[in-house]
C-alpha cells in the first residue's frame, strides 16, 4: 500500500513519457493526466488513512525488502503518527499545485508536470521511508525536480535562485549523509528502529552530539532555522506558483519531519542538551522572519518571509520536547502549508494578471475582486492566528507546550513570552500586506481591469478553506491520528534521558 | 423551563445565519432592486439580531426556573490532545453574568441594527455592512457566552476582526494627503488589541499549566481549594503559591483589557476608530465590544478576589510593585478616567468628544472592577451601553442632518450640477454647528437626555451606577482606595463639563456654518430607535435601585420573584458569588453599599450641575460665534492635553523606532549581509573547495575514467567560476552533486 502511493505518481509520469514516445502528447492530454494522476494519490492516501490505526504507536502497514543486505540496506517503508498527516499534506498540496498550474505554465508542459509528479513521489518516500539509506535517497532526490522546476519555470533571477536553492540544500545533507554512514556503518543496518534499538553504540555524549549536528543542520537548512534562512525568500521569489506552494506546504515539512523522526529518538540526550539553543534559534526565527516581512516591497518575499517565522512556531514545538508542543508542531506543519500555500496560490492569480508582485502596483483590489479579496481575508487571518481558523490552533498549542516544557528549564515562561511576541508581529506584517493590496483607492487603470476569481480557482481556493475551517474548529481529530504515536516517543525520550533532566 | 438550555446555541446561529444571508444573497438583492434589496438585506439582519435576543430572554427566563444556577450546554470537542491532557471543548454558560450580557449585546443591538438600514441607506456596501454586523453578533456571544477562557478569547479576537473590518468599511476613502485613514485606523486598532492579546494568550497558557483546564468553573473552584488549603502548584519545575500565579495572570488580563477596553497605556486606537460608520462606533466602540475587558475582570472575580487577598496577607510573590494586582486595575481605570476626559476637552469633532468620554467612562468600570465593586461594573456597564449608544446614535443623526444640510446648500447655489470644486467640509465638526435645537428637536431631546444622563444627573440612569461606584470606592478603607474615589470624582466633573461643551457648541446659540442652517430631522426609521434608547437611559437606573436592595424585601421567597427585574446585584451574585475564604480569616471582599449614600451622592450630583453650569454658562456662555474662533480654553493647561500624550509618544518613538529596525534588518542585516555576503563568502567558497577536493580525492585513487572525467570537468568549472568571479554557473551545483552521488557510489561499492 505505502509503495503504491508513494510511485503511483511515478507511474504517472512514465506515462506521460510515453505518451511522447508514441507521438500521441497535447498539452490538454499532458494536463489530464497529471491532474488525474494527483487526483488519484491523493485517494491512494486517503485509503491508506482509512488502513491506518491511529490507537497503534509505532509503524504500521510496512513494506520491507532486502536491498543491499551486506551493507545492511533494506526497502523500508511505514508510517505512524508522525508521519500520516505529513503524507495527507503532500499528496493534497500536491494535488492543489498541480492543479493550479493549469494555466500559468505554457511552455514545456511535459517536461514540467513530470518533474511536478517526480517531486511529488520523493516527497511521499521522505515521508515513509524507515531506512535511513533510503530515505537519503529519497531526501536528495526532492532536490533535483524542485531545482529544475526552478531554474526552468521561474522567475527572472531563476537560475541564481536555483543554485542557491541547490547548494545551500546539498551543504547540510553532505554531513548528515556521513553521519548516516557513521551509524550505518557501526551499526551494521540503516533502518531506522534497529538503529533506535542499537543506539548504545553511538550515544556516548560526543559522539551523539556531532551526529545530533550533523542532521540537524542538514534539517535546520530545509526548515530554515535561522540563520540558515537566506535561500529561501529567493527560492520562493523565483518559483513558479506551484514550485513556491510545494516548497512552503510540503518540502519544508522535510526538515521539522526529519527533527522529530530522526534527531530525537536516536539522540535523546543531545536533543534535550541541545533543546535550549534550538529554542532560542527558533524564537529569533519567529521574530526576525516577522519584523523582515514588514518592509518587503514584493508581496510574495513578504510571504516568503512569514514563512520563517511560521517555521520558527514549529521549530519551538519540536524541541519543548511534550505531548503538546510536539503535536501541535506537526499540526502547524499541517496548518502552515495550507496557510502559506494558498496565500502562494492567491499571488499566483493576481500576478498571472498583472506580470508584477510590488505592493505599490496594487491597491483597492476588494473594489475589483470582491470575492478574491474575501477569500485572501480568511487565508491572511489564518496565517495570522486568528482563533477559529487553522492557525491559531497550532500556535497555542505549541504555546501551551513550550510554557510547560522541561527540556526549556525554570525559564520556559520567558521562551514562551518572546515567543509569544509573535501574535502581535505577524497582525503588522499581514495586515500591511493586505491594506496596501486590497484596501486604498482603486486608482491605478491596469488593476481596474482585473477579473475576480474564476470557477477552476475557486475550486482550488475552496479545498484549501476546508481544511483551513476544519482544523481550526474541530482540530480533535487531527491530534487523534498523532496522539498515541507522540505520546510513546515522548516517553521513550524521557526515558532515555532522565540524566539530563535531573 | 428546564429544557429551555438546549435553545442556547441557537444565540450563535441566528447571527451566523444572518451573515451568510447577506454574504451570498444580500449582494444581488441589492444590485437587483436598490430599495427592495436594502430591506430585505437588513431587516433580514435585524430579525437575526432580535431573535438571539429572544433566545435571551427565554434563557433569562430558564435561569429563573432553574434556580439561577449556571447551565453549560456542551456543543462539540475544539481541542483535545489526550497524551497532553488538553481538552477543551466549545461549551456555552448560561448564567446571569452571561445572559445578561447577552440581554444588553442583542437588545442595544438590535436597535442599533435598525437604525443602521436608516444611517446606511444608499451606500454602495449596504449589504456588506450588515453581514459584519450580524458576524460581530456572533462573536460578540461567543464571547460572552464561553464557558472557558479559550472560547472568551475566540470571541474576543473575533470581535476584533470585526471592529477592524467596520473602522475600515470605507477602506478606500483617502484623507487630503492621499493615507487611507479608514484602512489605516482599522489597522492600528488590530494591532494594539493584538498587544493585549499577546497577555491574553500568557495568561491562559499559565492559567492552564495551574488548574490543567481553562473552563472558568474548574479554574474558579481549583482556585478556591487550592488558597483555602494553602497549597502551592507546581510550575516550571518549582513550588508556587496560587496567590502569585493569579496575581501575574490578573495582571495580564489588565494587559489584555487595557487593549479591548482602551485604557491607558493602549486607549489610542478607540478614538481613530471613529472614522468608521456611526452605528459601528455606537454598538462596537461604545456599548458593546469595549466592555469585553469589563466583563473579563468581572468573569475572573474570583482570580481577582484571591489576587487581592493573597496580597493582603503578604504572600511571596503576590503583589506587582508592592500593590495587589486589582489596585493596579483600579488605578488604571481611574487614570485613565481622568486623563481621557480632559482629553475630551480639547476635541472639536462631535464623535471625538464621545470617544474620549467612552474611554473614560470605561474607566470608571475597569476601576470599580479592580476595586471588587464588580456588580456596580456591571450596572454601569448596562447603563452606559444604554446612553452612550443614544449618544452616537444621536451624534450619527446630527451628522446626517448635517450632510443633509451641505447637500441642500450645494444643490441651491450650483443647481443639479454633480461636478463643482469640491469645498472642504467637515460634518462632524461642531464648530460649524450650532442652533441645532430648532432644526432638530427630536435628536435634541434625546441628545439632551444622553447627555444628562452621562453626566450622572438625578434620577437618569447614569447617576445610579456612576454613584454605586463612588460610594463603593469612598465605603472603603485603604490608600487606593481614597485614591481612586478622588481620581474618580475628578473625571466625573470632567464629564459633566465637556457635555455641557458639546451641547451648547451643538444645539445651542446660532448656526456658524451654512450646512447647519439648513440642517434637517433624521428619517423615523433612525429616531424610532433613539426614543427607545432614550427611555432606557431614563428608566435604566431601576435595574439595581438601591432602595430595592437587600432589605427592600421581605422574604427570600420575594427577593426571589422580584429581584430578577429590579435587583442586579441579586440577580449576579449567583455567578459573582460574594464567597467567604479562609486561611485566616475571610476574605476581604470589598463591600458595596446598598444603600444610597447622601453624601456621596450630594458631593457628585453638586459636581456634576457645577460642571455642566460652568462650561454652558460662563466659558462658553456666548461661544463659539464664528466657526474659526478660538475655544476659551486654549490658551490654559487644559490645552495640553490635546496633544494627546501617548499617541505622540507611540508615534515619535515605538512606530518610527519598529520601522527603522525593520528596514535596517531587511536590507542590510538579511539582504547585504545574510543574502550577499555569507553567501558568496562563505557557502559558495565552501562548495568550490569542496567540489575541487571531490575531484581531486578521485583523481587520486584513480577510480575509472568515467569518474576521472566528471572529476575533471568539476575541478574546470571550480577554476572557470573562480578565475571569472561572475557569482554562479548551475555547473557549481551540478558539480557539487556529481561529488555527493560519487562519494555515495564509492563508499557503497568500492569494497
Amino acid at each position: 500500500m505505502l509503495t503504491l502511493v508513494t510511485f503511483f505518481p511515478v507511474l504517472g509520469a512514465v506515462i506521460i513519457l510515453l505518451l511522447k514516445l508514441f507521438k500521441k502528447e497535447s498539452d490538454l492530454l499532458v494536463k489530464q493526466l497529471a491532474v488525474g494522476t494527483a487526483i488519484v494519490t491523493f485517494g491512494l492516501s486517503i485509503a491508506l488513512l482509512t488502513q491506518f490505526n491511529p490507537a497503534l504507536g509505532g509503524l504500521q502497514l510496512e513494506n520491507k525488502a532486502d536491498w543491499i543486505p551486506s551493507w545492511g540496506i533494506s526497502y523500508y517503508l511505514g508510517i505512524d503518527g508522525l508521519s500520516i498527516l505529513m503524507v495527507l499534506l503532500t499528496t493534497f498540496i500536491s494535488m492543489l499545485a498541480i492543479a493550479s498550474s493549469w494555466t500559468a505554465i505554457k511552455e514545456q508542459v511535459m517536461q514540467y508536470y513530470i518533474f511536478m509528479l517526480l517531486l511529488e513521489a520523493g516527497m511521499l518516500g521522505v515521508f515513509l521511508a524507515q531506512d535511513l539509506f533510503l530515505f537519503y535517497i529519497f531526501w536528495e532526490f526532492t532536490l533535483i525536480p524542485m531545482y529544475f522546476l526552478i531554474g526552468i519555470w521561474g522567475g527572472k533571477n531563476r537560475i541564481y535562485a536555483s543554485i542557491k536553492f541547490f547548494l545551500y540544500t546539498m551543504a547540510g545533507s553532505l554531513l548528515m549523509l556521513l553521519a548516516i554512514l557513521y551509524m550505518g556503518i557501526t551499526n551494521e543496518t540503516f533502518s531506522l528502529p534497529e538503529l533506535i534499538a542499537g543506539r548504545s553504540a553511538f550515544a556516548a555524549v560526543a559522539v551523539q552530539n556531532t551526529l545530533f549536528l550533523g542532521f540537524a543542520i542538514a534539517f535546520a537548512i530545509k526548515v530554515p532555522v535561522f540563520p540558515f534562512h537566506s535561500w529561501l525568500p529567493d527560492a520562493h521569489t523565483e518559483a513558479p506558483t506551484a514550485g513556491s506552494i510545494i516548497l512552503a506546504g510540503v518540502l519544508l515539512k522535510m526538515g521539522t519531519y526529519g527533527f522529530i523522526r530522526f534527531n530525537l529518538p536516536l539522540f535523546p540526550e543531545a536533543a534535550y542538551h541541545y533543546a535550549p539553543m534550538i529554542a532560542v534559534l527558533a524564537i529569533i526565527g519567529i521574530i526576525y522572519g516577522a519584523i523582515v516581512s514588514f518592509p518587503q516591497k514584493d508581496v510574495k518575499k513578504l510571504v516568503a518571509y512569514s514563512s520563517i517565522s511560521h517555521l520558527g512556531f514549529v521549530m519551538l514545538g519540536i524541541f519543548s520536547l511534550n505531548e503538546a508542543g510536539l503535536q501541535g508542531a506537526i499540526l502547524q506543519g499541517v496548518n502552515h502549508g495550507l496557510s502559506t500555500g494558498a496565500l502562494f496560490f492567491l499571488v499566483g492569480i493576481i500576478y498571472e494578471q498583472r506580470h508584477t508582485r510590488m505592493m505599490s502596483d496594487f491597491g483597492g483590489l476588494w473594489k475589483a475582486m470582491p470575492v478574491f479579496a474575501v477569500l485572501s481575508l480568511i487565508v491572511t487571518l489564518s496565517s495570522m492566528g486568528l482563533p477559529g481558523l487553522n492557525g491559531f490552533v497550532g500556535e497555542f498549542t505549541i504555546l501551551l507546550g513550550s510554557m510547560g516544557a522541561s527540556s526549556l528549564g525554570s525559564h520556559s515562561w520567558i521562551y514562551t513570552a518572546f515567543a509569544t511576541t509573535g501574535v502581535i508581529l505577524a497582525a503588522v506584517y499581514l495586515l500591511w500586506m493586505f491594506q496596501n493590496v486590497f484596501m486604498g483607492p482603486l486608482d491605478k487603470e491596469e488593476n481596474k481591469k482585473l477579473r475576480d476569481i474564476n470557477g477552476g480557482e475557486l475550486a482550488i481556493m475552496l479545498s484549501f478553506l476546508l481544511f483551513i475551517f476544519w482544523i481550526g474548529i474541530a482540530p480533535a481529530a487531527y491530534f487523534g491520528l498523532m496522539d498515541s504515536t507522540v505520546a510513546k516517543l515522548v516517553a521513550d525520550l524521557l526515558s532515555a534521558a532522565p540524566l539530563v533532566l535531573h | 423551563m428546564e429544557g429551555a438550555f438546549g435553545f442556547a446555541p441557537l444565540l450563535l446561529v441566528f447571527p451566523a445565519v444572518g451573515v451568510l444571508f447577506n454574504t451570498f444573497a444580500g449582494r444581488r438583492l441589492v444590485q437587483a432592486d436598490r430599495k427592495t434589496g436594502e430591506m430585505y438585506s437588513g431587516w433580514f439582519a435585524s430579525l437575526m439580531a432580535f431573535s438571539a435576543f429572544l433566545v435571551a430572554v427565554v434563557l433569562l427566563f430558564s435561569l429563573r426556573g432553574h434556580d439561577f444556577h449556571a447551565e453549560v450546554v456542551t456543543l462539540f470537542d475544539w481541542f483535545n490532545v489526550p497524551s497532553a491532557n488538553f481538552h477543551i471543548p466549545w461549551a456555552i454558560q448560561v448564567d446571569t453574568l452571561s445572559v445578561t450580557m447577552m440581554l444588553v449585546v442583542t437588545g442595544v443591538g438590535t436597535l442599533i441594527h435598525i437604525y443602521a438600514i436608516g444611517y446606511m441607506h444608499g451606500d454602495p456596501g449596504f449589504h456588506r455592512f450588515f453581514a459584519y454586523l450580524n458576524l460581530f453578533l456572533f462573536f460578540m456571544l461567543i464571547l460572552v457566552s464561553g464557558s472557558t477562557y479559550l472560547m472568551l478569547f475566540v470571541g474576543w479576537e473575533g470581535v476584533g476582526l470585526c471592529s477592524y473590518l467596520l473602522i475600515g468599511f470605507w477602506f478606500d476613502r483617502q484623507n487630503e494627503e492621499g493615507k487611507a485613514m479608514n484602512a489605516d485606523a482599522g489597522r492600528k486598532a488590530f494591532v494594539v488589541n493584538r498587544v493585549g492579546d499577546f497577555a491574553m494568550v500568557l495568561a491562559m497558557i499559565l492559567l492552564f499549566w495551574t488548574f490543567k483546564s481553562l473552563d472558568f468553573g474548574t479554574i474558579f473552584s481549583g482556585a478556591v481549594e487550592l488558597f483555602e488549603a494553602g497549597h502551592g502548584v507546581e510550575l516550571f519545575g518549582m513550588e508556587m503559591s496560587v496567590g502569585a500565579v493569579l496575581t501575574a495572570v490578573t495582571f495580564l488580563f489588565l494587559l489584555g483589557a487595557a487593549g479591548k477596553s482602551a485604557q491607558i497605556p493602549f486607549y489610542v486606537w478607540l478614538p481613530d476608530a471613529m472614522a468608521g460608520p456611526t452605528p459601528v462606533s455606537a454598538l462596537i466602540h461604545a456599548a458593546t465590544m469595549v466592555t469585553a475587558g469589563v466583563y473579563l475582570m468581572v468573569r475572573s472575580n474570583v482570580l481577582l478576589e484571591i489576587a487581592r487577598e493573597s496580597t493582603r496577607l503578604g504572600v511571596e510573590g503576590a503583589n506587582v510593585l508592592g500593590l495587589a494586582s486589582p489596585d493596579w486595575i483600579a488605578l488604571t481605570g481611574a487614570a485613565t478616567a481622568v486623563l481621557a476626559g480632559l482629553i475630551a476637552f480639547t476635541q472639536f469633532d462631535i464623535k471625538k468628544v464621545l470617544a474620549y468620554s467612552t474611554v473614560s467612562q470605561l474607566g470608571f468600570m475597569v476601576a470599580a472592577a479592580g476595586m471588587g465593586a464588580y456588580v456596580a461594573a456591571m450596572f454601569h456597564l448596562i447603563t452606559h451601553a444604554f446612553f452612550k449608544a443614544l449618544l452616537f446614535l444621536s451624534s450619527g443623526s446630527v451628522i446626517h442632518g448635517m450632510e443633509h444640510g451641505h447637500h441642500h446648500l450645494h444643490e441651491h447655489s450650483h443647481g443639479h450640477d454633480a461636478h463643482h470644486e469640491e469645498e472642504k467640509f467637515d460634518p462632524q465638526d461642531m464648530r460649524t454647528m450650532g442652533g441645532l435645537r430648532s432644526k432638530m428637536p427630536t435628536t435634541f431631546a434625546v441628545y439632551m437626555v444622553g447627555s444628562l444622563a452621562l453626566a450622572g444627573i438625578f434620577p437618569l440612569a447614569g447617576f445610579w451606577s456612576k454613584d454605586e461606584i463612588l460610594a463603593h470606592a469612598s465605603a472603603n478603607h485603604g490608600t487606593v482606595f481614597t485614591v481612586v474615589y478622588w481620581m474618580l470624582t475628578i473625571a466625573a466633573f470632567c464629564t459633566a463639563f465637556y457635555m455641557g461643551r458639546q451641547i451648547k457648541m451643538v444645539f445651542f446659540g446660532a448656526p456658524r456654518h451654512e450646512a447647519a442652517k439648513h440642517a434637517s430631522e433624521s428619517p423615523p426609521l433612525m429616531t424610532t430607535p433613539l426614543i427607545v434608547l432614550a427611555a432606557l437611559a431614563v428608566l435604566g437606573g431601576l435595574l439595581n435601585f438601591p432602595f430595592f436592595g437587600e432589605s427592600a424585601f421581605e422574604t427570600a421567597e420575594e427577593t426571589h420573584n422580584f429581584g430578577i427585574f429590579l435587583g442586579l446585584e441579586h440577580w449576579l451574585e449567583h455567578s459573582i458569588p460574594t464567597f467567604e475564604l479562609t486561611t485566616e480569616g475571610i476574605v476581604q471582599m470589598p463591600h458595596t453599599p446598598t444603600w444610597l449614600q447622601l453624601s456621596v451622592a450630594g458631593i457628585s450630583t453638586v459636581l456634576a450641575l457645577a460642571a455642566l453650569g460652568a462650561s454652558i454658562f460662563v466659558v462658553y456662555r456666548n461661544r463659539p460665534q464664528t466657526a474659526d474662533e478660538r475655544d476659551p480654553l486654549q490658551s490654559t493647561p487644559i490645552w495640553w492635553f490635546a496633544i494627546l500624550p501617548f499617541e505622540w509618544f507611540y508615534m515619535h518613538t515605538v512606530v518610527p523606532a519598529f520601522k527603522g529596525s525593520a528596514r535596517w534588518l531587511a536590507e542590510v542585516l538579511d539582504g547585504a549581509f545574510w543574502h550577499d555576503f555569507v553567501h558568496n563568502n562563505v557557502v559558495r567558497d565552501l562548495f568550490v573547495g569542496f567540489a575541487k577536493f571531490s575531484a581531486t580525492v578521485l583523481d587520486a585513487n584513480g577510480v575509472d575514467g568515467l569518474v576521472n572525467g566528471s572529476g575533471r570537468f568539476v575541478r574546470y568549472v571550480g577554476s572557470v567560476v573562480r578565475k571569472t568571479q561572475t557569482g554562479y554557473a548551475r555547473n557549481y551545483a551540478l558539480g557539487v552533486f556529481l561529488g555527493t552521488v560519487l562519494l555515495l557510489a564509492y563508499f557503497i561499492f568500492a569494497n
